[in-house]
């Protein structure tokens, strides 16, 4: 089988949720010799590319990005072991830590959020919901986080992400993180009067601000 | 029949497992296996579909569907499960009305079915934060003045003496006994006093805020009613269960308040039907509710009027109305603002779909989905009720009609939808009377829905 067909038979195994397939084509991948680096770029990622689209489109929803992930880890099961054992590791676009603020314990948007990210390349941390402000601090610290991104789907929780920028400027951390928001009732203006760095109505203008604002940085 | 301190039991002794494998490993399987099984299918050339079999065939898919998938408590890691046998029990069980208000305001809140001619229960306002406390005071007052009003939804507060109402702090609390004081001096002011409040506690998003506002020295009555949330989807967490034990302790109304997302975890239009049937199920088996807030939404924009939003409202509207003793107020989430024309086009879509679909009562649809602060007027109160009553004189057949020319007139805009003006914008803040330009453009509206064939009074 040619690597080309190999590569196919990722995709597709991607789009299908299909997670025995794609183990099998997997260890049929490593076997051939074929770098488990380029089966990541070139099958995996093109895949959760693939559908990512689809769901941007309207064409499908959080179940199927959902078992796309969950192929995507089946097949890095069998994948990271050869990439560990040759001193390699995937490139990241960089690390997002995402929770829900507190007071609030919605997480539906988070979680989609949170899935387009890593259909785009970033390492997401997901550290759930009704999060206190100062332990967005400590874990975007913990995990060296490039964004802290903030969730809040309700007016009367919104203050908290207020109230995490003006702790991040009380201890001088300000500079350290970009930090964004997000949620049904928060908007532009809100972003801009808290002094965020950004606002995504959608999770794919989440992933775009992310990568603006990173490629600024850089 | 189960009461809630069993069902609480279930929540500690269910099949325990994280809440990503109930997501993954029960709820979608499960759900896709049914909607495959009962051939659910989304037709988008009919939004609101005339087919009773149709209508019946969406319940018993909710009905296994729920038997199979139960509720999940965040807070204690399992699965509350519910037998066949159970459901169809709480449903030969289930009242199928609720007791609201006081005094010459007293009401029954009963079923309605679809096509029928009778009015629906108007649940009139909206919890969109306030800014002052001059605003809510006319905006309820305005709301108690529709005499066809037969509960109120008060707004939010979002501080307290300038100190932000941050969810369960002491500021939220204060703003919360604010909030209802106010309602209720404003329907006083309205001559009815006796009006029930039915969104409660829109100024509180703690569990704890709630319980504590709710105390009857700060004002409000068991005949008043209270939302108790269901978290997305299918999910139950102690702050809503403990809300629900104390309500029903004091014998008070309980809402359970649904809200499936289309796109999110229900997947597309067909499953996002099955599960709003079942939350109506959910809502009689687990939050004991005397009534239900349901309000389907769009993932993407968070509204209620998107043609494929609808058709899930008419269908699992019609399925509940047909065969679950619920009264669910059906609310929708608008694309646009107060004091533009697509507002009422979108209003009367939504409305048009859930009043022939059978609705037992409709809420004054929310302008802008509800994010804007003071983004609402007593206008789209006024209209909610002027369309629905006209609504109620159509069957299904003729409303699909015009929610399809009424779907020209706005679906492609949708996400690019204005947010129109708030409150101290098209009205003046110390009289509580409309700007004339927006009572222009109303009666404009009005005649252009009228040609189109909306049988308005």
């Amino acid at each position: 089988m040619s690597k080309k067909q190999f590569m196919k038979n990722i995709v597709i195994s991607i789009i299908d949720g299909d997670q025995d397939k794609i183990q099998e084509s997997a260890r049929d991948a490593l076997k051939a010799n074929i770098d488990p680096l380029e089966v990541v770029e070139l099958g995996l990622s093109k895949g959760m590319a693939i559908v990512g689209e689809s769901f941007e489109q309207g064409e499908s929803f959080l179940p199927e990005l959902l078992m796309a992930a969950a192929t995507f880890n089946a097949a890095m099961e069998i994948l990271m072991p050869e990439i560990e054992a040759q001193n390699k590791e995937i490139p990241k676009a960089g690390t997002v830590l995402i929770g829900t603020v507190k007071g609030d314990v919605h997480n539906l948007g988070k979680n989609i959020v949170s899935m387009v990210l890593e259909t785009n390349g970033f390492s997401v941390v997901d550290i759930g919901v009704d999060v206190p402000s100062l332990n967005f601090i400590e874990e975007a610290r913990k995990v060296k986080a490039d964004v802290i991104a903030l969730s809040s789907l309700m007016t009367t929780t919104m203050p908290s992400q207020k109230e995490i920028i003006e702790i991040l400027e009380e201890k001088n951390l300000r500079n350290e993180y970009f930090v964004i928001v997000g949620g049904g009732p928060v908007s532009q203006q809100w972003a801009d009067e808290i002094g965020a760095d950004g606002f995504g109505k959608t999770a794919v203008d989440a992933v775009d601000l992310i990568k603006r604002l990173l490629s600024q940085r850089d | 029949m189960l009461n809630f301190l069993d069902v609480y039991e279930r929540a500690l002794k269910g099949p325990i497992m994280s809440e990503e494998e109930f997501d993954i490993k029960v709820f979608i399987p499960r759900l896709n296996e049914v909607v495959k099984r009962y051939g659910i299918h989304y037709n988008k050339e009919n939004p609101v579909p005339s087919d009773d079999m149709a209508a019946d065939n969406l319940f018993e898919a909710a009905v296994d569907f729920m038997s199979q998938v139960g509720v999940y408590c965040q807070d204690t890691y399992r699965i509350i499960q519910f037998s066949r046998e159970e459901i169809l029990e709480v449903l030969r069980e289930a009242p199928g009305r609720c007791f609201a208000g006081e005094g010459k305001e007293a009401c029954v809140f009963g079923m309605r079915r679809p096509d029928e001619k009778k009015r629906p229960w108007f649940h009139v306002g909206s919890g969109i934060v306030a800014t002052s406390e001059e605003m809510a005071t006319n905006l309820i007052e305005a709301y108690g003045s529709i005499s066809e009003a037969n509960s109120i939804s008060i707004s939010a507060l979002e501080s307290i003496r300038g100190i932000p109402a941050m969810a369960g702090s002491p500021a939220e609390f204060y703003a919360a006994i604010r909030g209802i004081k106010i309602g209720r001096e404003a329907l006083r002011r309205a001559g009815r006093p006796g009006l029930p409040i039915m969104n409660l506690i829109s100024t509180a998003a703690a569990a704890i805020t709630t319980i504590a506002a709710s105390a009857p020295q700060f004002g409000l009555r068991t005949t008043d009613g209270w939302l108790c949330g269901a978290l997305s989807e299918m999910k139950i967490d102690f702050g809503a269960l403990n809300k629900v034990a104390y309500l029903h302790s004091w014998g008070a109304n309980v809402g359970a308040e649904t809200a499936p997302v289309l796109g999110g975890y229900c997947g597309g239009p067909a499953g996002t039907a099955v599960v709003s049937t079942a939350y109506i199920l959910m809502g009689l088996l687990v939050q004991k509710g005397n009534y239900q807030l349901s309000f389907p939404v769009h993932f993407k924009n968070g509204c209620s009027i998107n043609r494929d939003v609808l058709w899930v409202v008419s269908t699992s509207c019609q399925a509940a109305s047909r065969n679950i003793p619920m009264p669910v107020i059906w609310l929708g989430y608008m694309a646009s603002g107060p004091n533009t024309k697509t507002y009422f086009y979108e209003a009367a879509a939504h409305l048009l779909c859930a009043v022939t679909s059978g609705a037992p009562a409709v809420q004054t649809p929310h302008p802008f989905k509800a994010v804007k602060i003071d983004g609402i007027t007593p206008m789209e109160a006024k209209f909610g009720v002027e369309m629905g009553k006209a609504a109620c004189q159509l069957n299904r057949e003729e409303a699909n009609a015009l929610v399809i020319k009424l779907l020209e007139k706005y679906e492609s805009q949708i996400e690019t939808a204005p947010d129109g003006n708030r409150y101290q914008e098209c009205y003046d803040v110390v009289t509580g009377k409309p700007g004339e330009s927006y009572v222009r453009l109303y009666h404009e509206i009005k005649e252009e829905l009228a040609e189109m064939g909306i049988p308005f009074e």
